[in-house]
């Protein structure tokens, strides 16, 4: 069984946002509300500015907190690694929208907890998720964690620095940032220090 | 400077409905608690207050259901469809509802009187339990601590017995008191903690403080300010404990939706 994951090089990344678009038109995403999102941060002061942009989603968790706190059973972990919420069973409680470090889980006004998939029902059909396929400058690679000749894997391997998202957590997320500029660290390591 | 283009989803997520079930789910778990107390008492008012807690269970049941977007959709079924003890919700389904049948049974008089006395005093401890176990399992949240597995419970105790003490029952006056001071102590505790806590923690404070630092105080004191009140006015002091504990908690709730973006 696969084990899906994406990269996104962030110093290919240029905040057009396609992505967030596509994301928006693919998955019907509710006015509002956002399954993807882009995070602009400046640092310094002209003519030592820099500006960084990172798309921000579901990171598809290998340990994923929202999971065990759904008192339905309604978010689960897929078989290929996806975390998906069966509308279903969901009872739009809300503990999993508590449980997720990325706040990457909202309600939808149907009635369940709406996230992204990763496009599963793109990717069941042997397409990519619409937020890689559409990306201009081709800095998001996805494919099976599992498979070395991934678009993923080889992305992962030629990679100068790989960072994921709140690694505190320990919710060893699977969605992994490439090639971040050296001025920008983890914002919250950066703050603290 | 960090903008956005989209949000990440980080607004309140729960809500003025969700806000009153923490404080339904305190009188409904506290009652039913006392009403095992009283069973085991063999005092006859148990019979009379076990019909006050199923209607507060039943009460914060509907307001559940009622704050539910999913309400029309009858997927509340899977809650006792499913084993999921990793859930502090699950756990509050069925506390709730085992107290509400326990309840049921103590008020109608029927079966063996200590059994469902005993059955209520496990799920009640669960239904005071949950609502802390549901926040500080939430490590995602620095405002939701693990020090809220005692202080939303002990809060709960002093809600229900800030209540009854306006029913004059002096022999609760003891607990009351215990309680009372516990919950200004973990109170305390609880804003010591982020102090003293790394940087998220500090974080965390300095929004609390913001947000709702001042009243979170006056929760406090009006709790401190009940055990003063407590021997010559007893029901002024059951009501200024109620108030305290609950604006406490509210706040505590409201707020630790809160996540810094230092991602």
């Amino acid at each position: 069984m696969a084990r899906y994951a994406m990269a996104i090089d962030l110093a290919a990344c240029v905040g057009c946002a396609a992505c967030a678009v596509a994301c928006k038109l693919e998955n019907e995403v509710p006015s509002g509300e956002h399954q993807l999102w882009i995070r602009m941060r400046e640092e310094g002061i002209f003519p030592d500015l820099a500006v960084l942009y990172r798309p921000e989603q579901c990171m598809h968790c290998d340990r994923p907190p929202c999971v065990p706190v759904c008192p339905t059973g309604a978010s689960y972990r897929s078989e290929d690694g996806l975390v998906l919420v069966d509308p279903e069973k969901c009872i739009a409680c809300g503990a999993c929208v508590a449980a997720c470090p990325y706040d990457a889980r909202f309600f939808h006004p149907d009635g369940y907890v709406g996230k992204c998939t990763f496009c599963r029902h793109r990717i069941q059909g042997g397409r990519l998720p619409a937020c890689v396929e559409t990306c201009p400058t081709l800095c998001r690679t996805f494919g099976d964690l599992d498979d070395p000749d991934s678009d993923v894997s080889i992305a992962l391997r030629e990679a100068e620095r790989i960072d994921i998202l709140r690694a505190d957590r320990g919710t060893k997320p699977k969605l992994y940032y490439l090639n971040t500029p050296p001025a920008f660290g983890p914002h919250l390591e950066e703050v603290a220090s | 400077m960090t903008t956005f283009y989209g949000l990440p989803n980080s607004g309140a997520f729960w809500h003025w409905p969700t806000l009153i079930h923490f404080l339904v789910v305190a009188l409904a778990g506290g009652t039913a608690l006392l009403v095992a107390v009283l069973a085991f008492r063999r005092d006859l008012a148990a019979r009379r207050y076990a019909l006050v807690a199923l209607i507060l269970v039943v009460l914060d049941l509907l307001l559940l259901w009622a704050e539910s977007s999913a309400r029309f959709r009858l997927t509340h079924i899977w809650l006792f469809l499913g084993f999921h003890p990793g859930s502090a919700m699950w756990w509050g389904a069925w506390g709730l509802t085992g107290s509400a049948a326990a309840s049921a049974l103590i008020a109608l008089g029927w079966g063996p009187r200590r059994f469902w006395a005993t059955l209520l005093l496990m799920t009640a401890t669960i239904t005071l339990l949950y609502p802390g176990l549901l926040l500080a399992a939430n490590n995602a949240r620095p405002l939701w601590t693990p020090l809220l597995l005692a202080f939303v419970p002990v809060t709960s105790l002093v809600i229900v017995l800030g209540g009854v003490l306006l029913l004059r029952w002096a022999w609760v006056k003891p607990w009351f008191l215990a309680a009372s001071l516990s919950s200004v102590f973990l109170g305390g505790l609880y804003l010591v903690g982020l102090a003293v806590g790394g940087f998220e923690a500090r974080q965390a404070l300095v929004h609390f403080w913001e947000h709702a630092g001042w009243l979170f105080l006056v929760g406090l004191g009006l709790m401190l300010s009940a055990v003063a009140l407590l021997r010559r006015f007893p029901a002024l002091a059951g009501l200024a404990a109620f108030a305290g504990a609950a604006l406490a908690r509210t706040l505590i709730v409201e707020v630790g939706q809160f996540q810094p973006f230092g991602l």
